[in-house]
């Protein structure tokens, strides 16, 4: 482990070769990690990793142009070394440039942030850990169909240290928390798979091990189990235009992808074309675009508690920020950085840009992005649907590259007929446009099922990062949905 | 900035790996070491935008008490952390559970001595940061274009697997890659080459071929979604094949009952000219000769002239199936093994020569968002883009708006009308480990499902 302090030294030693090599703005994060992985298949522990890292990058700017080097060698002369690399790099992209890279301004800060954990996760004995998860994965033994049981938890400590030529001084810290489990039921060539209370490796969130706790595995896995072999003989999701509602699992997906993204301002810039694509919103549609329908509500909040996206500064210093993305509808924002921001004209940056761990350059990278509640429970969704289809739990996903053409499916869905869920069906898929999906969402439920949901595995950039992002949902319809797309 | 070497010696990464070998109280130690420098450069509206030299290093330390087993892993190779490695994971093994399907760690006299693959270029492991540049400014001129974006990449890697039952395996590849999407305004277009050489990587060749798509996908008309002939062009194919891989490919997934080859080995999948296999040691694969675990890595033909033959397995589920282990073990049980070098053999016809014999259908440039709707059914679903275009009579017709199909693969290989004699090296979309060799292919069924107004 590294003080603060050893740290503080070593990245004021790479700001400081920075600017004397000549560039004009530098900053230099220094990432440790400590991070612990369980699964449990059935009763049989199947990984049980732990790993750590520490390490620094110099990301800095020289005749308008950015250049990025990092190290996990942790001592001066390769801290002087890996700015001066940096700016080397810097020089060298500025050798084709067609115009210089302009930073919106953001206050000097000197400041410590901590999110808030109650109970230590890493403090929790791993014998205690396993046997949670494989008491979740013996409650799934309901049938003969069950092929395979998992249970899995994910914990994760990081803090971060910041500072910049400008002045600010900056660490921060959090402990993020997941957990899930998993059955596979399988009858012949039929194979189907329920998860709680998410799939791909359950829900993630920021907190200590109350996340967890409040999961509560064991009590749910035998219904878990239950829907899956029950999905083995359930009819196929007909192929048809309907009315959907989602739960809230699945409207995270669904907002991750058709509004999380196309508003990174990265992409409407072009600056990610050849890679995760460019987006089907213009900065000239910017107050204009119908995104949605009236209730459609969505904003960017990295000041919530609780989520993958919810920290007090983003990686390149500047602070936590609420900004609207979709108001009654309209587009009215985009997520932005300081080099982004400066190219539509705006102030400041909404404080978006993030990086995975200390060896990447940062991205912009939605933090908590959310559709706002409406009104009424669950039940009322289902009770203004005569004829419709109820999907829940993400399975699949797949977008164009202006994300506007999906196609997303589910592990499990319901007929509602007369307001009320009947028959399970198996194989949910879903297919539509962005605006005209949107356009159609007439309900959202309120408050008070609401929940920020987490998703680990977004994937940005070249060399690829993954990041940790955030998503508060409640269950939403939407009418005239083409459901059962398949081949 | 870089000396042409690896990122890591043998000797260092050893060295690291024998500060634990020996730790007290375990009964053996395994330890992976990783290491790379890439050097990435993207460019966008054809500047420079970002602009990065990663280095990094890994070591896992995998530890064993009876059939009991954990790992820990560092970034520091010191003997100290590597030594807290060590501990954290014989920490991990007091508190986990006996594995009944434990195999124990690789043994040289019983799975085999692995030899490196050499997939190693000096000068792209040396290229430096204005060398870079200058192949960005190369490819910006050859693209004629001023809203060019892509990367230029040249990285290395190096691996190494040590244990106390005898294995002392390294190897290192170098990769240089080029990726170029032209964007006109109207329509874009896609060129990309990829080689451990970056001798052999033609940046110009790239570009003109992304600014020729790009010209050609002007004026793009809508196509009525349906089931229609297909040209896949080597990254499009190398897409489906990549996937179908992550689908099924590894023995796990057939244990688990979710692969197709649990259902479908020794039965014919698809047409006689369809031969897939992992292959690190074919001559344009890029990646290392052994596993994470130190197995040697083998080829595996695991479809062969259409016949579905098997698949690529590591210790634990070798054992689990009474075979001998093919060497493609992942470092990750919940994983399981991994194809990380597929290759779809070479046919004899050129891509003029499989879009002549189309009679009504599409040419497809590459692929994007390609994900499983349905692993055992090998169903899996994405978008067209930077170039789809109409064909009649074996003939281009026009550019078309891109499509989104829904496609069982297993299918699509039995309706193989044609495979492409040139086969091309692919870079992992994201930049991860290993390679995907492909050709073109004639498809005589796809599924397109709906399309889109670009």
């Amino acid at each position: 482990m590294t003080s603060a302090i050893g740290m503080n030294e070593l990245l004021a030693a790479a700001l400081d070769a920075a600017m004397s090599s000549g560039a004009s703005y530098a900053d230099v994060r220094g990432v440790e990690i400590r991070a612990e992985s369980l699964g449990v298949k059935g009763p049989a522990v199947e990984s049980l990793e732990r790993f750590d890292s520490l390490g620094f990058g110099v990301r800095a700017l020289v005749d308008g142009a950015w250049g990025y080097a990092c190290s996990a060698e942790l001592d001066a002369a390769e801290a002087v070394s890996t700015a001066r690399v940096a700016v080397e790099i810097a020089r060298a992209s500025a050798t084709v440039m067609t115009a210089p890279i302009e930073l919106v301004p953001e206050p000097v800060h000197r400041d410590s942030w901590m999110g808030p954990t109650e109970h230590d996760p890493f403090a929790v004995t791993l014998e205690d850990k396993l046997e949670l998860l494989t008491s979740a994965t013996a409650g799934m033994q309901v049938s003969p169909k069950i092929r395979t049981t998992r249970a899995t938890m994910d914990l994760l400590s990081q803090t971060t240290w910041f500072v910049s030529s400008e002045g600010s001084s900056i660490d921060q810290s959090f402990v993020q928390s997941a957990a899930g489990i998993e059955a596979v039921a399988v009858d012949g060539s039929e194979v189907q798979q329920r998860s709680y209370p998410g799939s791909f490796r359950g829900h993630f969130a920021s907190g200590g091990y109350e996340v967890i706790a409040e999961m509560d595995l064991v009590a749910n896995a035998e219904q878990t189990a239950e829907e899956a072999v029950a999905l083995l003989t359930a009819p196929l999701c007909p192929q048809t235009v309907t009315s959907v509602v989602l739960d809230g699992h699945q409207t995270m997906l669904q907002v991750h992808e058709s509004v999380g993204h196309p508003t990174e301002l990265d992409r409407v810039l072009g600056m990610e074309a050849a890679f995760a694509g460019t987006s089907f919103v213009g900065i000239p549609d910017l107050g204009s675009l119908r995104y949605g329908s009236e209730v459609v509500n969505i904003n960017s909040d990295a000041t919530i508690s609780g989520g993958l996206g919810s920290y007090g500064y983003d990686d390149e210093g500047v602070a936590a920020q609420r900004v609207d993305l979709v108001k009654g509808g309209i587009l009215v924002g985009f997520q932005t950085s300081r080099e982004t921001a400066a190219k539509i004209g705006a102030q400041r940056s909404n404080g978006t840009m993030r990086a995975e761990g200390w060896e990447n350059f940062p991205l912009i990278r939605m933090p908590n992005v959310n559709l706002l509640p409406g009104s009424g429970s669950f039940e009322d969704l289902l009770a203004d649907v005569d004829d419709g289809i109820y999907m829940a739990t993400n399975k699949s996903w797949s977008i164009d590259d202006k994300r506007l053409n999906f196609q997303f499916g589910c592990e499990v869905a319901w007929e509602i007929k007369h307001g009320k869920l009947r028959r399970m069906l198996k194989d949910p898929r879903y297919t539509g446009i962005t605006p005209v999906f949107w356009g159609y969402c007439d309900a959202i439920a309120g408050p008070e099922e609401w929940k920020v949901w987490g998703t680990p595995n977004c994937g940005k950039g070249q060399p690829g990062q993954t990041m940790r992002v955030g998503h508060g949902t409640s269950p939403a319809r939407f009418r005239n949905v083409s459901t059962g797309v398949s081949s | 900035m870089s000396s042409g070497e690896p990122p890591l010696s043998v000797e260092a990464a050893r060295r690291a790996a024998q500060a634990v070998l020996d730790t007290p109280g375990a009964d053996g130690v395994e330890v992976l070491v990783s290491a790379s420098a890439a050097g990435v450069t993207r460019f966008a509206n054809s500047q420079i935008i970002q602009n990065i030299a990663r280095k990094e290093v890994r070591a896992y330390v995998r530890v064993a008490v009876g059939d009991r087993v954990a790992s820990a892993g560092t970034n520091q190779l010191d003997a100290e952390h590597m030594g807290s490695a060590a501990t954290r994971a014989l920490e991990a093994v007091r508190a986990t559970r006996g594995d009944a399907d434990w195999p124990g760690f690789a043994r040289p006299d019983k799975d085999g001595r692995a030899e490196p693959v050499g997939r190693w270029d000096a000068a792209t492991a040396a290229a430096s940061p204005a060398r870079r540049a200058e192949a960005v400014s190369q490819i910006l001129r050859a693209s004629d274009s001023n809203n060019a974006a892509g990367i230029y990449e040249t990285s290395s890697y190096a691996f190494g697997v040590f244990s106390s039952a005898g294995i002392d395996c390294f190897d290192a590849y170098t990769r240089c890659a080029i990726a170029c999407l032209v964007d006109n305004g109207e329509s874009t277009g896609w060129g990309d080459s990829s080689s451990h050489a970056m001798g052999e990587v033609d940046v110009e060749a790239a570009a003109h071929r992304a600014a020729e798509k790009a010209e050609a996908s002007k004026s793009p008309h809508s196509a009525a979604p349906g089931t229609y002939e297909v040209v896949l062009e080597p990254a499009a194919t190398g897409a489906i094949i990549e996937y179908l891989s992550y689908a099924g490919f590894g023995a796990k997934q057939v244990l688990e009952h979710e692969s197709f080859l649990a259902r479908h080995t020794g039965e014919e999948v698809g047409a006689p000219s369809v031969s897939i296999l992992d292959d690190v040691w074919h001559p344009q694969s890029v990646g290392i000769g052994f596993d994470f675990e130190g197995v040697p890595r083998k080829r595996v033909a695991v479809i062969e002239r259409g016949r579905a033959t098997g698949p690529v397995s590591d210790l634990r589920t070798a054992r689990q199936m009474g075979v001998e282990a093919t060497g493609h073990g992942s470092g990750s049980n919940e994983l399981g093994p991994f194809a990380a070098n597929v290759v779809l053999e070479a046919g004899d016809k050129s891509l003029e020569e499989l879009i002549g014999g189309v009679s009504r259908g599409f040419l497809v440039t590459r692929f994007h968002y390609v994900n499983i709707l349905d692993r055992p059914a090998t169903l899996l679903t994405g978008m067209t883009r930077d170039g789809t275009f109409a064909v009649t009579d074996g003939a281009i017709t026009g550019a078309v708006h891109n499509f989104r199909f829904a496609q069982n693969v297993l299918s699509a290989l039995a309706s193989v009308q044609g495979v492409g004699r040139d086969l091309v090296s692919l870079a992992p979309e994201y930049g991860g480990f290993g390679s995907t060799v492909a050709p073109a292919l004639h498809l005589g069924e796809f599924d397109f499902v709906s399309t889109t107004s670009h």
